[in-house]
């Protein structure tokens, strides 16, 4: 592994940036993102940051079941992060459509149909610590060796 | 009269500041912001049309998921219109753990909605002391109900867990707790020089206004309007003997210091129903049968009215609700955003009504 690899890979492990996107969720789920900031879960004691701006992050949570007001735009805010990038879907709604996916429903699930998820947290919401241990779990996988693994 | 327009600015719908998608398209002059209209459509589920033709036990569920934030006053509505359809009883005890479930769920909703504020401001450090805060009533709403988002804990003819005595000491005590923090960052929020510079006279609502938009909750409150806490009209908070709060100034400022004082009085309402606990059970009997009724309660961010017919088999054949949050954004859009003297005010004005993106679409 050359050095600049290592370089690459010391810096991406201590700085994480984390954008979340809303598409049709009951704002359950949204609350717990929130609350991984608080002091007690501490996000950014791992090096996780939480900017909401896609341009600069590199791992997207996606909160909600997909709603058709989403149609072109999940995919231009995924195309808007730079690589190495991955998407994490939170709760049941990006999954399965929870309770939404019903007849007569107008939301569109799974969200994995329209940008490729790298990993899903079930539960309605899932807990704060489930969240972090999730962003925790993907990171390394995606962006260690990253430069080696396209080749 | 021809109006000259410099840019038309859209904010949003995936903003740093936002939680939730929504755009806001500001036709300014120079910094300055002549009017304001905001896009909604992101997040329309149609929940209302899923609900239609289904039993209420499964109707319960999705309205708890219509708002996540406020998930136990959607509950209690929704049950409540439904006990008073079939008129089913509630017993005393079950009747005050509503009330002390709904009040920790109101104080977990403003401490958030005063989070995102100080958040947009840039007042990072007063947001996390509020988010630290707000773990502790999300533990205590975990303890009583056994979920922190979406418990479920109010059914027809009474509530799913007691109260036991040790919850209620540790709730006492986390009470205490939580009443001398929020105190603490409220003179913080009072006193700071530069809170006061982004939040006083901003985004002002005058009483004229609010009621011409309709406003409602703390958004009224602060403008001089406490007739429109539907409290006053719920038999358990008027044996209480509730009286809501009020403030005259209507900007920013007033709006989370109208949050920070309903948070202290949601303690006091806390602390009322556990003096006043009386012992007997918590669930009576009673199946929900045919009727209609419009019924409202107060929600954290205001009125929230249900309207429900159901058949003898307690299946709900239509339903209606009116959320709270869409009365606040027309009020921000069309009042408070209009003459904000810089673009930057935009986000924080919009963050003060505490916009419920989710609720206001379904
Ligand atoms: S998974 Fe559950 S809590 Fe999360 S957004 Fe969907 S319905 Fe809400």
């Amino acid at each position: 592994m050359s050095l600049l690899q290592r370089v690459k890979n010391f810096v991406r492990s201590k700085s994480i940036h984390v954008a979340y996107v809303d598409v049709g969720s009951c704002n359950g789920c949204d609350i717990e993102v929130l609350a991984c900031l608080s002091p007690r879960y501490d996000i950014e004691q791992y090096g996780i940051y939480v900017h909401n701006n896609p341009r600069e992050a590199d791992i997207l949570l996606v909160i909600g079941a997909f709603t058709p007001g989403w149609e072109e735009k999940l995919r231009s805010v995924w195309e808007k992060i730079p690589d190495p990038k991955a998407a994490i879907a939170i709760g049941n709604c990006p999954i399965s459509g929870c309770v939404f996916n019903r007849p007569h429903s107008l939301i569109d699930p799974p969200v994995a149909k329209h940008i490729p998820i790298s990993a899903q947290v079930p539960g309605c919401p899932p807990r704060p610590t489930e969240i972090l241990s999730a962003v925790l779990a993907v990171a390394p996988v995606v962006f260690k060796d990253y430069e080696v693994k396209k080749r | 009269m021809k109006r000259t327009v410099d840019v038309s600015i859209p904010v949003g719908p995936v903003h740093p500041c936002w939680k939730e998608p929504a755009r806001v398209k500001c036709e300014t002059k120079g910094e300055y912001v002549l009017s304001a209209e905001v896009e909604l459509g992101y997040m329309k589920k149609g929940i209302e049309r899923i609900m239609r033709g289904r039993p209420w036990q499964e109707v319960m569920f999705l309205a708890e998921r219509v708002c996540g934030i406020c998930s136990v006053i959607h509950n209690m509505v929704f049950i409540e219109a439904l006990e008073a359809i079939s008129s089913i009883p509630v017993p005393d005890r079950a009747a005050l753990l509503r009330v002390v479930v709904n009040e920790l769920d109101r104080m977990q909703s403003h401490i958030l909605a005063n989070f995102s504020y100080c958040y947009t401001i840039e007042h990072e450090t007063l947001g996390m002391y509020l988010l630290d805060v707000r773990e502790k009533v999300m533990d205590e709403l975990e303890r009583i109900t056994g979920a922190r988002v979406t418990c479920a804990y109010i059914v027809p003819g009474g509530v799913r867990f007691d109260l036991r005595a040790e919850d209620a000491l540790h709730l006492r005590a986390n009470l205490a707790a939580i009443e001398e923090e929020i105190t603490r960052y409220m003179g913080m929020f009072e006193n700071g020089p530069l809170i006061a510079l982004r939040s006083r006279e901003i985004g002002i609502l005058t009483r004229e206004a609010a009621q011409e938009a309709c406003a409602v909750g703390p958004t009224a409150r602060a403008s001089g309007m406490p007739e429109t806490d539907r409290r006053l009209r719920h038999p358990t908070y008027q044996k209480l003997g509730f009286t809501p709060v009020s403030r005259e100034e209507g900007d920013n400022y007033a709006r989370i210091m109208m949050r920070f004082q309903e948070v202290l009085q949601s303690i006091a309402l806390i602390r009322m129903c556990l003096d006043s606990l009386p012992e007997g059970p918590i669930r009576g009997g009673g199946i929900p049968g045919a009727g209609e009724i419009a019924y409202s309660g107060e929600a954290p961010r205001g009125e929230l009215s249900y309207f429900i017919k159901t058949d003898a088999a307690g299946r709900v054949l239509d339903i209606a609700i009116q959320t709270p949050s869409i009365m606040n954004i027309e009020a921000c859009c069309h009042y408070m955003l209009k003459g904000v003297a810089s673009l930057a005010d935009v986000p924080s004005t919009f963050v003060s009504s505490d916009p419920c993106i989710a609720c206001t679409e379904r």
